[in-house]
């Protein structure tokens, strides 16, 4: 409850890596992410909540992280989209992408994947509507959605499970 | 270029409390709409005091005598997964599903989306109909006004500085039918051009609808209750409310949409909501 100047330190995990930080209060998790870890993966759309470019996972939960404060991530587990690789191995979600031409710019991808990727772990087999409200705040202007939709599906009918343990 | 502010995380309700009594403090739960705000400069707090994690603002209670409480921690999603919620107050769960998008009801809360005060607020007209209660906590002690007294104006509530709302209280499990209806200009992530919610129930012949994106605050329509009792043919009673309706509200032109537009979508779909909560038994 010190008040000297309005910086926060915190301590997160971030794809399974703790960072201990000191950062202004008014610092997005977003910015965060992509000035101070050079997490750039994260993208930044409109800032304001209604893109989901920036969507990462937030305690098993996706979020749009220009709407977070860096400070409200103080103890928290955040998985972006640079954690999805294991190992050198693209997630079955990710090479679903790959197959299904899901991406054609790739700016919304990493939003994409991590909306889809939360919806699988709380829903492992969901029906096409429910995919499709999972992921209606991740705006795409290349793709026409239906092959994101397709790769999503395909991930569920595939024995390569989606879920992961972190 | 936001302006820089200072993070508090409080612990203990005391402190929170303590810590709103400074001037430009501002209470912080889910933030979907106040950094907004803050982004785009219609605010400039000093201090945000996040009340996430403070004891029981997350609890979300029901009892079938009771009625239910839901913490100013409760987000929308939370909201929409209880099934308790979904069965016997689904005008709330039709609402808070149709605000924005996943990832951001997994932040926005039921309490800060009315606390923010839109007058097109998706959760006030489905409060109005279910008159829920509003607890608030200050130095002394706490108070509660009904969800109609609490909303005073555009972006403005009886909330005083170094107050926070604790909960909203649903007093009485209400029986009927009950639907929340939303005109926007796209199906998806949008503001309401005029969102309503109605409760009707045949053998009492309670009928309350309210109207919201239409004044400053949303209009609960009176003495429809009446048209109701006597009512024989539901399509007469649609109209006749829809009629009313029209001299109750007092939409403006904005950038959503026009004061006629709002006018006429209003009689179209009060007529919608009374054909659904009036029907059958």
């Amino acid at each position: 409850m010190k008040r000297e100047n309005n910086s926060v330190k915190i301590t997160v995990t971030v794809n399974g890596i703790e960072y201990r930080e000191t950062v202004p209060a008014h610092t997005t998790l977003l910015q965060f992410l992509r000035e101070k870890l050079l997490l750039t993966g994260t993208k930044e759309g409109c800032g304001i909540g209604e893109c989901g470019a920036c969507t990462v996972i937030m305690n098993g939960k996706s979020v749009a992280s220009c709407l977070v404060l860096a400070a409200e991530v103080d103890g928290a587990q955040v998985r972006t989209v640079e954690g999805e690789m294991r190992d050198g191995e693209l997630s079955a979600l990710q090479k679903a992408f790959i197959e299904h031409g899901a991406t054609q710019c790739g700016f919304c991808t990493p939003g994409m994947i991590m909306s889809a990727q939360e919806l699988l772990e709380r829903n492992s087999n969901p029906s096409r509507e429910e995919i499709v409200e999972a992921i209606a705040g991740n705006l795409c202007r290349c793709t026409g959605y239906e092959p994101i939709v397709e790769a999503i599906e395909a991930v569920i009918t595939s024995k390569d499970s989606p879920r992961r343990s972190t | 270029m936001i302006k820089p502010f200072f993070y508090l995380k409080p612990r203990t309700l005391e402190e929170a409390l303590d810590a709103l009594q400074s001037d430009g403090a501002r209470a912080l739960a889910g933030g979907t709409d106040l950094l907004v705000e803050i982004r785009n400069g219609e605010r400039r707090p000093e201090t945000l005091v996040d009340i996430k994690g403070l004891k029981d603002l997350e609890d979300l209670t029901f009892d079938p005598q009771k009625g239910a409480t839901i913490g100013a921690g409760v987000s929308l999603n939370v909201l929409i997964d209880n099934a308790q919620v979904r069965k016997h107050l689904p005008v709330l769960s039709e609402a808070a599903f149709s605000i924005a998008t996943y990832q951001l009801r997994n932040r926005a809360t039921l309490v800060g989306n009315f606390c923010n005060a839109s007058p097109a607020a998706d959760m006030a007209p489905a409060l109005y109909i279910l008159g829920a209660e509003v607890v608030i906590a200050n130095a002394e002690g706490q108070r509660r006004l009904p969800i109609h007294e609490f909303l005073t104006g555009v972006k403005q509530t009886a909330l005083k500085q170094g107050e926070l709302v604790l909960r909203v209280e649903i007093p009485r499990l209400p029986k009927g039918k009950m639907a929340f209806l939303k005109k926007q200009r796209i199906k998806g992530h949008d503001l309401a051009l005029v969102n309503m919610a109605g409760l009707a129930d045949r053998p009492t012949g309670a009928l309350r609808i309210c109207i919201g994106a239409c004044a400053v605050t949303p209009v609960l329509l009176s003495d429809i209750g009446s048209l109701y009792k006597d009512a024989k043919d539901v399509e007469k009673l649609a109209e006749r409310v829809a009629e009313l309706s029209g001299t109750a509200i007092s939409p403006i032109d904005d950038v959503r949409c026009s004061k006629e537009y709002r006018e006429d979508m209003v009689r179209v779909f009060v007529k919608r909501l009374v054909r659904q909560i009036c029907s059958g038994g």
